[in-house]
């Protein structure tokens, strides 16, 4: 059976910060309806690693392929325009606009598309599917940390983007909370979106088809990860580079 | 996109119509720096040709201010006799002489004006110059019209109504155009007329009594020098005829352009201190704004917005803010400019043009542009400096509020 080509294809990737290697020779792949967790001690370059696959951050070397195009070689405009139509992106902060209203934040995609109008009852869905249909008109400095983080979650859904890239979207969260974000997540494979998620939540990150880790740089397989804490440091270090 | 600059403006409401109004305030000073230094120069050019003359020459006892008498149109009160025109023109090297006669001052009853009117007898030549400068101008005058001065009688006194003077009825020939002098509430007449209605009034009688009859005086005499001739050995010959003052147009105006000039500079110069400060300003605070605010442009970054599209939000809002300044500051700076204009009016100490449509719609749009374009300068850098940075790095950083 030939596999769907993946969506989202990082391929040797290469990131430093000063003299520091944050990412080295990484490569994994998403396709459609399928989803991926990354897991990994803070500061191990999970943010990074989504940064680069999200075309946020420019790798050193190695290469992002969207949709089997190598997205290295696109300019900005290309680059911006992909962001905007085949990804949606979950911030670690909530990152809202603190004029918008919460309808307008979310529909910030869909402003910068020119498509306001056309997706405005869609952001509306949005919002009603996660329990804000009460709080459109409200600026973000009115809502909840957990009421942000489902504005946030809605804007990176408000084009029906094909790649979905979330990052610690229940961190912060008491258990309903992230629990009610987890599921809304975990369910959009079934939509036929590939999900991509950074996550310290190990039963979120173990719900996931495909299960990563990240150490030191070096992603590996789930199975191969040191049964340590997230958020403290192992210590160990390992040139493996690995994909389910 | 408009509705993101929309949004980030509202957001800074008072920070928004704080700069709103300084680049008003710019465009305003800028605006009305223009249209006064624009109407003074004018306004000397036009005194110039207005008088037409050399020299001018009066009685001796009068005691005027050559400036006021040359370019600010004051008429004297007080004659010599017309005789003298003979000896001045006997003397060699004068092209052409022009004698005027000028009543006392009057009120104009019938025309609910409450200011004196000044009446101005000319001759022919002189209506020729004068209607060449008029937009309405006619060559010559007939023994019952005359010409209205810029500034008065408002609609009474457009071409062709009439007015009573001193009893007697005139059809108005032209009107001269403002100039910020008496010129501007006086009325002009034919010589002959002028001393006929002056004679004839009962309330001046008094003045006839010593000075003799109207018919035989003259108040002043322009005289034009031919062009190779000595104007300080004529003026001298001039002096000599006795009882006879001799003011040098040449030097007056080249005192009075100095002086203009000098305040013209002063105009110039505020408009040009307040553009700079208006650079600065602008520059400082959209530098600033843009920076402050590089959390919110990183997320549209992050959101799909290009690196061009960003730009074009920065300094979107810079147009917004300084197009909505410059709005307000075109009718403030017309506001301004009415309320020098009307300072010089009332000193009658500078001749002045009033701007015309096009004079405005240029100083205006000049004034626009410039603070649009110096609003978008300002903006273009910090939006070229902040389009090009790594989204991700930005929002790392923290939460953009």
């Amino acid at each position: 059976m030939v596999r769907a080509t993946p969506l989202l294809e990082a391929r040797g990737v290469r990131r430093s910060f000063g003299g520091d290697l944050v990412l080295h020779e990484a490569s994994l792949s998403i396709r459609a309806g399928e989803s991926v967790s990354i897991t990994g001690h803070s500061g191990s370059g999970k943010t990074t690693l989504l940064s680069v696959l999200a075309l946020l951050l420019e790798p050193d070397a190695g290469e992002i392929w969207v949709a089997g195009a190598n997205a290295t070689l696109w300019s900005d405009a290309q680059r911006s325009r992909i962001r905007n139509h085949s990804f949606g992106y979950v911030f670690q902060g909530a990152h809202l606009v603190g004029s918008l209203s919460v309808l307008d934040n979310v529909l910030v995609p869909a402003l910068i598309a020119g498509r306001r109008r056309e997706r405005r009852d869609y952001a509306r869905s949005l919002l009603d599917r996660l329990g804000l249909s009460n709080r459109e008109g409200h600026l973000p400095h009115m809502l909840s940390l957990g009421q942000r983080r489902r504005v946030a979650l809605a804007r990176a859904l408000v084009l029906e983007p094909p790649v979905i890239l979330a990052d610690e979207p229940t961190n912060d969260l008491d258990p309903r909370r992230a629990n009610q974000i987890a599921e809304f997540l975990l369910g959009l494979p079934a939509a036929g979106h590939a999900l991509a998620l950074v996550t310290h939540d190990r039963a979120l990150a173990s719900a996931a088809d495909v299960r990563l880790f990240l150490r030191d740089g070096v992603l590996a397989c789930e199975e191969d990860a040191p049964e340590v804490p997230f958020g403290k440091k192992s210590g160990v270090s390992t040139d493996q580079q690995s994909r389910q | 996109m408009l509705r993101l600059i929309s949004a980030g403006l509202l957001r800074r409401r008072w920070q928004s119509v704080a700069t709103v109004l300084a680049v008003g305030l710019g465009v305003g000073l800028l605006f009305a720096a223009i249209l006064l230094q624009r109407g003074l120069k004018q306004g000397l050019e036009l005194s110039r040709q207005r008088l037409g003359a050399d020299l001018l020459v009066v009685p001796a006892r009068a005691s005027v201010d050559p400036d006021h008498a040359l370019f600010a149109g004051s008429p004297l009160n007080v004659y010599m006799d017309r005789g003298v025109t003979e000896k001045v023109k006997s003397i060699p090297g004068i092209r052409r002489v022009e004698t005027q006669f000028f009543t006392q001052s009057l009120r104009l009853e019938c025309c609910s004006v409450d200011t004196e009117i000044r009446l101005v007898g000319i001759e022919a030549s002189a209506v020729e110059r004068l209607a060449a400068m008029s937009k309405e101008g006619v060559p010559t005058l007939q023994p019952d019209e005359v010409i209205i001065g810029g500034r008065l009688l408002g609609g009474v006194g457009k071409r062709g109504s009439l007015i009573e003077l001193l009893g007697g009825i005139f059809r108005v020939g032209f009107r001269l155009e403002p100039s910020a002098t008496a010129l501007d509430y006086s009325i002009l007449l034919p010589i002959d007329t002028a001393r006929k209605i002056a004679g004839q009034s009962e309330a001046l009688q008094f003045l006839w009594k010593d000075a003799g009859a109207p018919e035989n005086l003259i108040s002043a005499i322009l005289v034009e020098v031919e062009d190779d001739a000595r104007l300080p050995g004529i003026a001298d010959r001039l002096e000599a005829i006795g009882a006879v003052k001799v003011i040098r147009a040449g030097e007056t105006f080249q005192r009075f352009k100095k002086l203009t000039d000098a305040f013209v500079y002063v105009l110039a110069a505020a408009g040009a201190i307040t553009a700079f400060g208006g650079i600065v300003y602008l520059v400082s605070h959209f530098a600033s704004t843009a920076w402050d605010r590089k959390g919110e442009w990183a997320l549209y970054r992050a959101l799909g917005a290009s690196r061009s599209r960003t730009v074009v939000l920065v300094v979107g809002e810079a147009i917004a803010l300084s197009g909505g300044g410059a709005m307000i500051g075109l009718p403030l700076g017309y506001l301004f400019f009415r309320l020098g204009l009307r300072r010089l009016a009332a000193q009658n100490a500078f001749p002045f043009v009033f701007p015309s449509a096009e004079l405005l719609a240029v100083a205006a749009g000049m004034a626009f542009v410039l603070y649009v374009i110096l609003g978008m300068a300002s903006a273009a850098w910090p939006a070229f400096k902040v389009a090009r940075l790594e989204p991700a790095l930005i929002m790392a950083q923290g939460d953009i509020d």
